[in-house]
């Protein structure tokens, strides 16, 4: 079997590199224009987005409730807004700039990924989210909840 | 579209090379996805310099494993012998396999789905196992993850056409009554 993968070890074309940055610049377009989205259909008006099903069904708050309105206040620039609504998930959003920075330097530079996030921070992360899930539900930790 | 570097852990699914297919030259030669903007560069595809192979698939799995040549995922012969071929191998040679992480966030956090919760679960095992040497069951791990995710994606989904179709019958009834 031939390895065209091997047969140039110079760099590519400017072709090449515009495709291997088609799919970093596709998703942070999607990102931008959800968020556009997200900033001009206000999620706090009945009627614009369905409810969470969780939380039609169950009644209680799930890790994700709050998130559209404070992607709202945070497309208005109001960190405090959204840090109200739902401050795990705005906690996460540095952490995926920095993966989409991540994934767009290897792309840039042309080297596979070789670093995986150890398996405990994944793990942390389970308890940490599980941990949300159950503390914006108790009547002490109203400032957790949307 | 093996030839992209990696994405973090999954970021777009659907366009992912899967990674359980048998390693075929067909990978390099099949055509891009209808919705892909430019082309994979086949002409010039050299991602990696002097890289491994960009399979998705640790090395040791192209090895006719015992003579079977090329097994392929699903068919259980080969998993319980492969962390000994990675071993042999010394360090994973290949890319660690997709957690899916980032579609476990987004499904968790940026939607309302409980499935993102198993999620997050396989994420982790694809991590822990992959650290640990048992490159099989991260693949194995992987694979569920992908699916959790596909699963949230379909989710999410329905749920919002149910909510449209849901709109749209009490927009008829009301109109009816009016």
């Amino acid at each position: 079997m031939t390895l065209p993968h091997l047969a140039d070890t110079t760099g590519g074309s400017g072709a090449g590199r515009a495709s291997v940055l088609a799919r970093p610049v596709l998703v942070a377009c999607s990102a931008l224009a959800a968020l556009a989205w997200v900033g001009s259909v206000d999620p706090s008006e009945p009627g614009h987005y369905p409810t969470c099903p969780f939380l039609a069904v169950t009644g209680w708050f799930c890790p994700g409730c709050g998130s559209l309105r404070a992607l709202h206040a945070l497309a208005h620039g109001d960190l405090r807004g959204a840090l109200a609504r739902n401050p795990l998930m705005v906690l996460t959003v540095p952490v995926l700039l920095g993966w989409w920075a991540a994934w767009l330097l290897r792309c840039v530079r042309r080297v596979p990924k070789r670093w995986v996030a150890p398996g405990w921070s994944i793990w942390a992360l389970l308890v940490l989210v599980l941990a949300f899930a159950v503390a914006r539900n108790l009547p002490g930790a109203a400032f957790l909840a949307p | 579209m093996t030839q992209y570097p990696d994405e973090p852990d999954g970021a777009e699914k659907g366009e992912q090379p899967d990674p359980y297919a048998s390693p075929s030259p067909d990978r390099y030669g099949s055509l891009p996805p209808a919705g892909s903007p430019t082309p994979p560069p086949y002409g010039s595809p050299n991602q990696f310099g002097s890289a491994p192979p960009p399979s998705r698939q640790p090395p040791y799995l192209q090895q006719p494993p015992y003579g079977q040549p090329t097994t392929p995922y699903g068919q259980p012969a080969p998993y319980g012998q492969a962390p000994a071929f990675g071993n042999a191998y010394g360090q994973p040679m290949g890319p660690p396999p997709q957690s899916y992480l980032v579609w476990a966030i987004l499904s968790t956090l940026f939607c309302c789905l409980p499935l993102g919760i198993a999620s997050i679960v396989f994420a982790a095992q694809v991590n822990s196992k992959w650290s640990s040497g048992d490159f099989a069951g991260a693949q194995e791990s992987s694979e569920k993850a992908k699916k959790f995710a596909i699963w949230s994606a379909l989710a999410g989904v329905i749920v919002v056409a149910l909510y449209i179709g849901l709109i749209v019958v009490v927009g008829l009834g009301s109109g009816l009554n009016a």
